[in-house]
């Protein structure tokens, strides 16, 4: 796994994970501005920061309510 | 027009309040770059994964770069649409069921001047993020695994924004037909699914379907001229598009009306 680490060139892996925390630092803002969610708002909380990528994408799309 | 690029301007504002400015464009860049690198990565990833034999070998071919961004657009035609179908699920459903369209409609808007904007709006954020997903795919193929001509790629984007924009009408009929976004959102996938099976099984008939767009963009890429049929095919899917919004002019009109 060590060697893996070293073989991967991080150039190229770096402005993937950027984008990934753009994405859940947004999901975030957006979170602590709603009051409410689709569902328990803890929940989206943890959806967001546990799920790589999809949570963020999943709160976005079903969890933010629009009224 | 002046009232068009209102109703055009609130809904711009409306997906920088709910972020889709940031999103969607994100969720494409990432569908566009997974590909390229996890290609490049393959023989790693294999490794380090385990559960083979000592001496097992493997040679795994480098694709033609062609083929790597061809890998992105099957992506874009897969989670592409499904990001696409459920971001605009609750357009003008959802404002609907909430009663905001009807605060807009109650001012003296044409029925046709809402539906179109919605239309253009939509469409905006998805070719920018299909321009951003297919810039950013483009540049990891061409650092791992060999150049394709700046050119080629605008072909590549030109061509299959049709696809997504068709999509987009699709999506926009339904919505003016049911109030759930829900159902909007799953009819859509349901149709654009059907759209391939039925050129998939009708191929020989149906040569200007907009499901072929993706195959013609491959002869692009790959022999570097545009098919006669491509041309065809892009004649129909503008016919579709108009086709597909009139009638969800009609129905919004028949449905608020009623």
């Amino acid at each position: 796994m060590a060697e893996l680490f070293e073989t991967i060139n991080w150039g190229l892996i770096a402005p993937i994970i950027v984008i990934q925390l753009i994405l859940m630092v947004t999901a975030l803002i957006d979170w602590a501005r709603t009051e409410n969610t689709n569902g328990p708002k803890m929940m989206w909380l943890f959806i967001i920061l546990l799920l790589n990528i999809i949570g963020p994408i999943l709160y976005f799309i079903f969890g933010r309510r629009n009224d | 027009m002046r009232q068009w690029i209102t109703v055009f301007n609130r809904e711009m504002l409306e997906y920088w309040r709910n972020f889709k400015w940031i999103w969607v464009p994100v969720i494409f860049i990432l569908l566009g770059v997974t590909d390229p690198l996890s290609t490049y990565y393959l023989p790693q990833i294999i490794e380090s994964v385990g559960g083979l034999p000592e001496d097992a070998t493997f040679d795994i071919p480098t694709p033609p770069p062609a083929d790597v961004l061809m890998m992105s657009l099957s992506q874009y035609s897969q989670l592409g649409v499904l990001v696409v179908a459920l971001m605009s699920m609750g357009l003008i459903s959802g404002e609907r069921k909430s009663g905001a369209a009807e605060l807009v409609l109650v001012k003296p808007i044409r029925y046709s001047t809402y539906v179109t904007a919605k239309w253009a709006a939509t469409s905006v954020l998805v070719l920018l993020s299909l321009i951003v997903g297919l810039l950013a795919s483009w540049y990891y193929t061409n650092l791992l695994f060999g150049e394709i001509a700046f050119g080629d790629l605008l072909l590549t984007l030109l061509f299959y924004s049709l696809w997504l924009f068709y999509v987009v009408s699709i999506s926009i009929l339904l919505n003016t037909m049911f109030k759930t976004p829900g159902l909007v959102g799953f009819l859509t996938i349901l149709l654009v699914i059907l759209t391939s099976i039925v050129t998939n099984i009708f191929d020989h008939i149906l040569d200007w379907s907009p499901a072929q767009l993706s195959s013609y963009i491959n002869i692009v890429l790959t022999e570097g001229a545009i098919p006669n049929e491509l041309w065809g095919t892009t004649v129909v899917t503008v016919l579709l598009i108009v086709g597909l919004l009139t009638l969800s002019i009609y129905t919004f009109r028949a449905r608020e009306m009623a």
